[in-house]
């Protein structure tokens, strides 16, 4: 039985999506500049729009309403990395842990899109498109910021060693996978962890960062939170979640 | 201290039979993040083929008044040693406002500005003109057709709305008038 193994692929691709994008959204009207801002907005509603995505097939599989597992889960129900859910922080952390998801996504991505079930295989394909953007993007500040002032190095180098161990959570297996990978409907987690590190760790190098040595993911499975995750749902499901005759939509 | 970022000029072709023409200007801190800053302020929804940024201070720039008064012929001696190279020619040719751009018109070779403007008249000057733009070819980051799919295809299948698409204030009114208490939005109906 390989439902509930997809299922638990889609809701952990739709959630890193909508929560990073939601994460990234706190920056509209606050970017550094006012180019910076329409583009990172962009970027905020990209995700959102592939998280909207993967909740569509999602839905399509096994009947979940997106709106309902979007505004009315609890956060133990969620199923992100934590890396997502951090709060914000300074410019060069943000922009650092969009590089690194982009980065994951870039190959991730062709590998879900050359895989066995079509309608994954398809959206795969459609959102790269816009992830083969976002990287350019992002590399583009990671690579300014760590050239730039000794400051703005400070600030990219601090972020990358806070952030390192958390991004490895990205490539843990999910429950089920085993059963999902022989038959080419998801890649091998550690195939895509591979890819990203043979990816990552010279263009970081590269630019003048230390990367971290080899550690441990932050957390072992999607099923733990920080309590940042909690913050960022009470504010985001707060209007969802009105009630009383006053409440008209 | 002015702490801008310095301002590029921004050009987009929206179909391959079109000329490039100005669409507007962005601040960046060096020319890639101009042509990405291009692309997310001005193309994320409407049709576009190809992008290119020019820092502002690689524009020569002459108006009709300007021309009549003095183009400043006398300056070109001072280069004129230079190997002959590309300037691309941008001329204003219409001031009725839906038409206002100022618009990719070909290509000279020459060894200076004034000397490219030269030549941009004779080849270009007919019908009217009321700006003409030189720039040299060199100060021009395009974009690259390889950059096309990721920088203009995903505007091509989404929708792009209105803000009154969402007709927000006209669902607030009726809000408001229907409130028994009485209220307007600050009246307590949120």
């Amino acid at each position: 039985m390989t439902q509930p193994a997809l299922s638990a692929q889609l809701l952990a691709l739709a959630d890193d999506e909508l929560i990073l994008g939601h994460r990234d959204s706190e920056w509209t009207g606050h970017a550094p500049i006012l180019e910076e801002d329409i583009a990172f907005a962009n970027i905020a509603q990209d995700e959102i729009g592939h998280a909207s995505l993967w909740y569509g097939l999602l839905r399509d599989l096994d009947g979940h309403d997106p709106d309902r597992l979007v505004f009315f889960r609890e956060p133990a129900e969620y199923r992100n990395v934590q890396m997502v859910e951090l709060p914000r922080g300074d410019w060069a952390f943000s922009m650092l842990r969009q590089y690194l998801f982009d980065a994951a996504e870039a190959q991730r991505l062709p590998l879900l899109a050359a895989d066995g079930y079509r309608p994954l295989a398809e959206t795969a394909a459609k959102i790269l498109t816009e992830e083969i953007y976002h990287l350019r993007h992002t590399q583009a500040w990671i690579e300014r910021l760590a050239q730039g002032t000794q400051e703005s190095h400070r600030r990219v180098q601090a972020a990358l060693d806070l952030l390192w161990p958390y991004a490895l959570q990205l490539f843990q297996p999910l429950p089920g996978e085993a059963k999902l990978a022989p038959r080419q409907i998801v890649p091998e987690a550690g195939v895509v962890r591979q890819a990203w590190l043979q990816a990552v760790v010279p263009f970081l190098s590269g630019v003048g960062l230390a990367v971290p040595e080899p550690a441990e993911p932050a957390a072992a499975s999607r099923e733990a939170h920080t309590p940042h995750l909690a913050d960022l749902l009470a504010d985001m499901q707060s209007v969802a979640r009105l009630e009383g005759p006053e409440v008209r939509w | 201290m002015d702490s801008q970022w310095p301002r590029y000029e921004v050009f987009e072709q929206e179909r391959p039979d079109q000329p490039h023409r100005n669409t507007g200007s962005v601040h960046a801190p060096d020319a890639e993040l101009a042509l990405q800053n291009a692309r997310d302020v001005f193309v994320r929804r409407p049709e576009c083929c190809s992008l290119w940024v020019v820092p502002e201070s690689q524009i020569y720039s002459w108006t009709a008044e300007s021309l009549q008064a003095d183009p400043g012929w006398e300056a070109e001696t001072i280069m004129l040693m230079l190997a002959p190279a590309p300037f691309e020619i941008f001329k204003k040719q219409s001031q009725r406002q839906s038409e206002t751009y100022v618009t990719h018109v070909g290509q000279v070779s020459a060894r200076t500005p004034v000397e490219a403007l030269r030549q941009a008249l004779a080849q270009f000057g007919t019908g009217e003109a009321y700006v003409w733009w030189v720039v040299p070819g060199r100060a021009i980051l395009r974009s690259q057709p390889g950059d096309a799919q990721s920088f203009f295809g995903p505007a091509r299948d989404k929708p792009y709305r209105s803000p009154n698409f969402y007709r927000v204030f006209t669902q607030m009114r009726e809000a408001a008038s229907s409130d028994p208490a009485g209220g307007g939005p600050q009246g307590g109906a949120a």
